[in-house]
């Protein structure tokens, strides 16, 4: 198991880019075959301070998810759906409770540790796109390579660009482009360093809905292809139908749907 | 390891440079890297330029001296001291000054004050030489031509006059005869011997042996002048100091004339304000923009993180980025400072009149060096909480800025702008002045710019409400940039003021109406005529003064010579000094201290020169005897005077009443302004007041107003940076904001605004920031302006009304149109693509 984190570790500098990300893609996938889930999630709660008292978000929650598996969290707006997504993509540390991810106990890693651990193994998409500004599209993809020290980063980027249909868009800044391309540039970089898991907060609430369908079907399709796994946080049903589970947050807990 | 670290590093490097590129293509550097590219070429081109016309300065004051030591004595130069410190690196020549007579063909005689020069006088600037048929064709001839060849003399004009001479003539002098070869135009070291009565005649030293006119116990004053490399100087004037304690009379170019002194101190402090000032300043606006871009990388930096970048690789990411701007931005910033210095160095050799010494290799690594405190001070706080803020921001659209702790960021910027005017100045203490000043004038500023904003707020009307608003909402935000907007236009106003008014007071420090002629040696019986003479041909004199030559005897009784086989005690004893005697007091002195006599008391008092009685020890009370042609004479000090030796006027250090000195031999001295030729004004006085003897002081004059005149345009151009620096501190103010403004901006224009009106809310915002800022900087300005002709340059200080009304309008309008520019573009985009942008 420590092969994950020493690999992690190399983030910057100790081996090529290129062998280290094969490396630990190996290394990924040997251990959620060896306990079959990549993400754990055991009696996790959070709650902050606030002018009134504890405000408790997320009470003794509990989930897994499988390796390839796509699970959807459905709830209303407020519900600390988003909060559980940063909990479980180790952006976060919860109050309680612990969360494993690809293996690691993140409460035995601190902040950077889990940085690393995510990583090339881990995708994000967002609500609002976070691409760069300043950055072309292509460079935005490039990014989590360049972060991991790929030689070959440009041309990868340049051929998950080709993939999600916007290679003809490359030279183009996130600002010159729809909501629908930025999206499409945001997943390209999320799959471009192939992860073991994909988490995604509301992928479509920024976009039109034929649009937002549009960019689903290319998430779920590169999902696939990749075998990642999936957690998407949503308040689309219909989206969350596609997902092959579905949990309902309310109340800070979790139900199965 | 050590090779995986080198090569991680490297990719990081690497990594860097390609964020750069796209940062500079962005435009997200632009400001920071012109601040700093302002910070180094400004403080690049103020080192060069405070180096090379300090140099420049110090080696035309050393005209003045002739040298850049002087170490004279009454008594001849001991054996081998001329070696010993031409061993130190020193060059050296000598000179010997005495009164002698001459005889012309004619067998007229006149009384003479013969300099005997050696081989290299002038050892710095000039002797001015004419031919006697055609006395304006002069030449300049310097330390290797300028002493007259063995065998002949050079004369001053009055001589020529007085006894008629013409080329070649031939003079009598002591046991030798010395062929006039040339008329003195000017005599470089001439200032420091106002009162030699007679006209000069110069002649090389070599002829002084055969003239058999100095035996043991002659009246002649001994010099040895010396110049080089600064630290040769010091080097030969410690080894005077420590092998001659007393013996020796030493004097350097700051020490050499007074007024040649005060304009290099004022030529340097301008010179280090301007240098201070611009610093300064680039160090407030890369403060502003080094923040800004912390603020902007904020969320990429969070957003790096949630792709695996760990904190520190986020904040190295930041860091080289600014590392490079500062690499970059340092080599534009030295190569333009050095352009900037070429051109102005070109433009000085006319004005210097001789091609600037080079300047040491110093200066951009001091602005390189600057550029990085600044950098560092500012920008470290900023780009460790921009790699360390909260990642879940990307889920949870949280915003809020990277300001932390407001204490830690204080304790760096002041630390850095300590560091930074301490490399400048050299001095810490000076430099903690400083810093302590801007400190509280920035908390000032903070605190009148926040009152001020409230205020606004009950005087707006409803037309000016979305700007008033607008400034509210960024309440901290708007008091930020009214301090910056304040210390910007405050310097700008500050130059206006040192260039206008200080400079221009620090002209008139030299009145126009100084005199430029002095006359000596007027008998008793002559005042009369002499005075008629000057009324006949219309000049107007201060009047005339008795002169009493004297040696002091005694201080309090104690005899100055105790010892005579003491040499120190000797020299002291022969130094003869010039008294006067009146019932007044003079217009060009002040009482600091005691009474002055009144007319008709009949004890005999003294009112004594402060500088003179603080170096000889004298206090209020004590009694000085004089001994005036072998007769002692005693009076009581009863008051200090603070003399304005730069006015010209007749002074002297020592004053009596007339009960102590009338009826002892004395001869009269009188100043005036003559506006016509000096040798055309003065023709025939020479045949009809014989021994009076006249001096032209008005090439001295002339030279120290052209050294002011040289050194303030030399400082305003410095100031030229310091207004670059000014204007990056309004961007950079202005850019801190442009996030918010964007936002608000388009949320205007979508909820239906129209251009016009945004455009107007803007506008407003930015005039009533720059109108308040223009105010506050206008009462600092004059604060400060007040305190630096006061207390710094010692001159006096006029209120100027135009400085408040150029603040406020020129403040208002300024920003206006600077905060328009850099916003324009927002105001143009569609508001969909400005929302898209600032969300």
């Amino acid at each position: 198991m420590s092969t994950r984190a020493d690999a992690a570790d190399t983030l910057i500098g100790t081996t090529d880019g290129a062998a280290l990300a094969a490396e630990k893609s190996a290394a990924s996938h040997a251990a959620s075959h060896a306990s079959g889930d990549v993400l754990a999630v055991r009696d996790v709660g959070k709650s902050v301070s606030g002018p009134e008292g504890n405000l408790v978000i997320l009470s003794s929650l509990n989930m897994q998810v499988a390796a390839g598996e796509a699970l959807a969290i459905v709830g209303p707006s407020g519900s600390g759906k988003s909060t559980l997504l940063g909990l479980l993509a180790g952006l976060d540390t919860p109050t309680s409770g612990e969360v494993e991810l690809l293996g690691q106990p993140l409460s035995t890693l601190d902040e950077d540790h889990r940085a690393r651990l995510r990583a090339g193994d881990v995708g994000f998409v967002f609500q609002n796109f976070q691409l760069l500004p300043g950055l072309t599209a292509l460079e935005n993809v490039m990014l989590p390579l360049e972060l991991a020290g790929a030689a070959d980063a440009a041309s990868r980027a340049r051929e998950m660009l080709a993939e999600v249909g916007l290679d003809h868009r490359a030279g183009h800044q996130p600002l010159q482009l729809s909501g629908g391309e930025q999206q499409r540039v945001a997943l390209a970089r999320a799959f471009v360093s192939r992860p073991a898991i994909l988490f995604a907060d509301e992928p479509t609430g920024n976009l039109d809905g034929e649009t937002g369908r549009r960019v689903i079907d290319l998430m779920f399709s590169l999902r696939e292809s990749r075998g990642s796994a999936l957690v998407l946080v949503t308040h689309d049903e219909r989206l969350a139908a596609r997902c092959d589970r579905r949990l309902v947050m309310g109340d800070g807990k979790l139900t199965a749907g | 390891m050590a090779a995986a670290m080198t090569s991680g590093m490297l990719r990081q490097g690497r990594f860097a440079l390609r964020s750069l590129g796209r940062d500079l293509r962005a435009g997200e550097l632009r400001v920071l890297a012109l601040a700093l590219i302002v910070a180094v070429a400004s403080v690049t081109a103020v080192s060069f330029f405070t180096d090379r016309i300090g140099r420049a300065v110090e080696q035309q004051a050393g005209d003045v001296l002739a040298a850049d030591l002087l170490a004279s004595s009454g008594l001849p130069l001991p054996e081998g001291i001329e070696q010993a410190v031409a061993k130190r690196g020193v060059d050296t020549a000598l000179h010997t000054r005495f009164a002698s007579v001459v005889i012309d063909s004619d067998g007229e005689s006149q009384l003479v004050a013969i300099k005997a020069v050696t081989e290299g006088y002038p050892l710095r600037g000039s002797v001015r030489i004419a031919p006697l048929d055609d006395p304006t064709a002069t030449v300049s001839l310097g330390s290797q031509n300028g002493q007259p060849e063995p065998g002949t003399v050079w004369v001053d004009g009055p001589l020529v006059d007085g006894l008629a001479l013409s080329q070649d003539e031939v003079l009598e002098l002591g046991a030798i005869t010395l062929r006039v070869a040339g008329v003195i135009d000017y005599e470089p070291d001439r200032g420091q011997n106002f009162f030699e009565f007679a006209p000069r005649v110069m002649m090389n030293a070599a002829d002084l042996d055969a003239a058999e006119l100095l035996g043991p116990g002659s009246r002649a004053s001994f010099a040895l002048l010396m110049a080089g490399d600064p630290a040769a100087v010091t080097d030969a004037r410690d080894y005077l100091e420590e092998q001659y304690p007393g013996e020796l009379r030493l004097q350097g170019v700051r020490d050499g004339s007074p007024q040649m002194q005060r304009a290099l101190d004022r030529a340097q402090r301008f010179l280090g304000l301007a240098s201070v000032v611009t610093v300064l300043l680039a160090g407030a606006a890369i403060a502003l923009a080094v923040r800004h871009f912390a603020r902007a990388q904020a969320d990429a930096g969070a957003v790096m993180r949630t792709l695996g970048a760990s904190r520190n690789e986020v904040i190295v990411w930041l860091a080289a980025r600014l590392t490079l701007i500062a690499l970059v931005a340092s080599c534009v910033g030295a190569l333009l400072g050095w352009f900037a210095q070429r051109v102005l160095a070109g433009m000085l050799v006319s004005w210097f009149g001789f091609e600037l010494p080079a300047a040491g290799l110093s200066a951009p690594v001091i602005g390189t060096v600057t550029a990085f405190i600044a950098l560092a001070g500012f920008g470290l706080l900023p780009v460790i909480r921009a790699g360390r803020v909260n990642v879940m921001r990307v889920l949870q659209n949280d915003y809020a800025g990277v300001d932390g702790s407001a204490a830690i960021s204080a304790i760096l910027g002041i630390g850095a702008t300590f560091l930074v005017v301490w490399l400048l100045s050299g001095d810490p203490l000076l430099s903690l002045i400083v810093v302590a000043g801007v400190v509280i004038m920035l908390l000032v500023f903070a605190l009148f710019g926040r009152l001020m904003i409230r205020g606004v707020r009950y005087l707006a009307g409803s037309r000016y409400r979305l700007a008033v608003a607008g400034l509210e909402r960024r309440a901290a935000s708007s008091v930020v940039q009214l301090a910056a907007f304040a210390m910007g236009i405050m310097a700008l106003l500050l130059i206006a003021i040192v260039r206008v008014d200080i400079l221009a007071a620090w002209e008139q420090d030299l009145p126009p109406d100084a005199p430029n002629v002095f006359v000596l040696n007027i008998q008793p019986d002559q005042t009369e005529g002499f005075a008629a003479r000057l009324d006949a041909q219309g000049i107007d004199n201060k009047g005339l003064f008795p002169m009493v030559r004297a040696r002091l005897a005694a201080h309090e009784g104690v005899p100055v010579l105790e010892d005579p086989d003491d040499e120190q005690q000797q020299r002291r004893a022969r130094r003869e000094y010039n008294l006067s005697f009146t019932d007044t007091l003079p217009l060009s002195n002040t009482l600091d201290e005691g009474e002055f006599w009144e007319p008709g008391d009949p004890e005999p008092q003294l009112s004594v020169d402060r500088s003179w009685a603080q170096e000889r020890g004298f206090s209020l009370g004590d009694s000085l005897t004089f001994r005036i042609a072998g007769v002692d004479v005693t009076g009581i000090i009863t008051s200090f005077r603070l003399v304005d030796w730069e006015s010209f006027d007749v002074n002297f250090f020592a004053l009596a009443n007339p009960a102590m000195l009338e009826g002892f031999p004395a001869t009269y001295v009188t100043s005036f302004r003559i506006e016509e030729d000096f040798t055309t004004a003065t023709t025939g006085w020479a045949r009809e007041f014989p021994g009076v003897a006249t001096l032209d002081i008005g090439s001295i004059i002339t030279r120290v107003k052209i050294l002011m005149d040289r050194a303030s345009s030399a400082v305003e151009y410095v100031f030229l940076f310091t207004l670059a620096a000014g204007f990056c501190v309004l961007l950079a103010a202005v850019q801190s904001s442009q996030r918010e403004r964007i936002k608000e901006s388009a949320l205007l224009r979508a909820l239906g605004a129209s251009h016009a009106q945004v455009r107007r809310a803007v506008l407003s915002e930015f005039a009533i920031l720059g109108g308040l800022a223009g105010a506050l900087a206008a009462l600092f300005a004059t604060a400060i302006a007040f305190s630096l002709s006061r207390f710094v340059f010692e001159l006096p200080f006029q209120l100027n009304i135009g400085l408040w009304v150029i603040g406020v309008v020129g403040g208002a309008v300024g920003i206006s149109l600077v905060g328009y520019l850099a916003t324009r573009k927002v105001l143009h985009t569609p508001p969909m693509i400005a929302l898209k942008a600032s969300a």
